[in-house]
């Protein structure tokens, strides 16, 4: 797909359910040429597509802070500029299930290579990322005070667009 | 407008973001379109009516030092947009969702609240509505959304921001889940901040009771006083601390009103 204002990149995402080979994975996520994102920290659909249009925004309009787009991608997702952090937040983990695996290019057609990753692809959209996402975890990372009144996850959703849209200005 | 400023403007969004003209204050330009800035799956979601989307930007003003001018839009949009987060995050308050910010380009984007009132009477701020109900001026439904405003106004200051413009252009009405009752909106934040000062919060309360009085004059006594019944009920409902709040706002908005009646008649 393509964000409207940025009609020269393309964007493939991929959800995985029931992930096998998350350890073969981790072992050479610095030389693929994908973002890999934990789904237990990611509540929307909109959360992953604001953290991407940011990135665009950054790319076209300022500086990026990290060596490719696909590293951008979790740095955007993050409350916080650091680096570090933001890896081990929405990057793969040992115990990892369920992921995202997203490429950005410069070219129209994709070329996304499905079988890098052992699961099941399932539609991306709000119903599957609800069922994977740990709301207590999401909360954390982004500071959401437990005795907020965000009662579901359109309103939790909002909290996290409004953190990724403002981090580090 | 100068045609150079809708020009900037759809460049930068492309022509895959059509975009309508909506409003030219000082400070911005507010348009509307119905696409997502990256959502592309909402516009096909449900519905007939088509979501709409605003976009306001602030365009470079030629009189000021181009480096001067860049920080300054840089420092409003990020300003405005940071406001809206937090505002977001007090329990009852309506605001307009933040969508997307590009502080380097001076744009903020927004969902589109309210809708076109009907028989011709425009678009649904609290304006608008003041009028539609010309011929029947104390409506319990023009009571209680008027109650409702109060009591925005109300958690706004409760919680120490201040408005900084709060005309009933800047108060916007969206029917509810239920689309019969309306709910009252606050709008604009360019001039908004985190603000304890009675001052600023007389100054609010102020503004829009001038906004009441000019336009709709013959009814502003009552309007004016269920806006303020409203308003007193947000802090009323938090006992002795925020009764003796409530008293240093009204005090100073009495003192606010009477400088204001010195200006005018001296001046
Ligand atoms: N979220 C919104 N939904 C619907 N309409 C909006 C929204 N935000 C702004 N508008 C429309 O655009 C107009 C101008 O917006 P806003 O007041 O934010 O800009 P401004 O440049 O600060 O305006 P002004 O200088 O006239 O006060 C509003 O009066 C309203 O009609």
């Amino acid at each position: 797909m393509q964000l409207p204002q940025f009609p020269g990149t393309n964007i493939e995402i991929l959800l995985y359910e029931n992930v096998s080979n998350v350890d073969a994975i981790r072992s050479r996520v610095v030389e693929l040429p994908y973002a890999f994102i934990d789904a237990s920290a990611i509540c929307s659909v909109e959360q992953i597509m604001s953290a991407i249009y940011r990135v665009m925004i950054e790319a076209n309009y300022n500086r990026l802070r990290t060596k490719t787009l696909h590293s951008e991608i979790l740095l955007a997702l993050s409350p916080t500029s650091n680096i570090g952090e933001a890896f081990k937040r929405f990057g793969l983990k040992e115990n990892t299930k369920n992921l995202f695996m997203i490429q950005i290019t410069q070219d129209k057609t994709s070329n996304v290579d499905k079988t890098l990753v052992k699961g099941d692809i399932i539609e991306f959209k709000d119903e599957s990322i609800e069922r994977m996402s740990d709301i207590e975890t999401i909360k954390k990372i982004y500071k959401i005070d437990q005795s907020l009144h965000l009662k579901n996850n359109t309103q939790l959703s909002r909290a996290v667009v409004d953190a990724i849209q403002l981090r580090g200005l | 407008m100068s045609q150079e400023i809708i020009d900037t403007v759809a460049q930068y969004l492309t022509p895959s973001i059509p975009i309508k003209l909506i409003s030219q204050g000082a400070e911005a330009v507010v348009f509307s379109t119905a696409v997502h800035p990256y959502c592309p799956m909402r516009e096909t979601a449900s519905g007939n009516e088509p979501t709409q989307y605003i976009i306001k930007y602030r365009s470079p003003k030629k009189y000021r030092h181009p480096i001067i001018d860049k920080q300054l839009t840089k420092h409003r949009t990020l300003s405005e947009s940071r406001l809206l987060a937090k505002l977001f995050l007090i329990e009852h308050l309506n605001v307009p969702k933040l969508i997307a910010t590009d502080v380097y380009n001076g744009y903020i984007w927004l969902e589109f609240l309210g809708e076109d009132l009907p028989n011709n009477c425009g678009y649904s701020n609290l304006k608008n509505f003041l009028w539609m109900y010309a011929n029947d001026p104390y409506n319990e439904q023009v009571k209680n959304t008027l109650f409702e405003v109060g009591k925005q106004i109300g958690l706004l200051h409760w919680n120490d921001y201040c408005h900084g413009d709060l005309t009933t252009s800047n108060i916007v009405l969206a029917k509810d889940d239920n689309g019969i009752d309306w709910v009252p909106y606050l709008i604009d934040f360019g001039l908004g901040s985190q603000s304890n000062m009675v001052e600023d919060k007389g100054v609010d309360l102020y503004v829009l009771e001038r906004a009441i009085i000019s336009t709709h004059s013959s009814f502003s006594g009552k309007y004016n006083q269920w806006l303020i019944d409203g308003f007193s009920s947000i802090y009323k409902a938090q006992g002795k601390t925020g009764a003796k709040k409530l008293e240093e706002v009204l005090k100073r908005f009495a003192d606010v009103r009477m400088r204001g009646r010195k200006r005018t008649m001296v001046g």
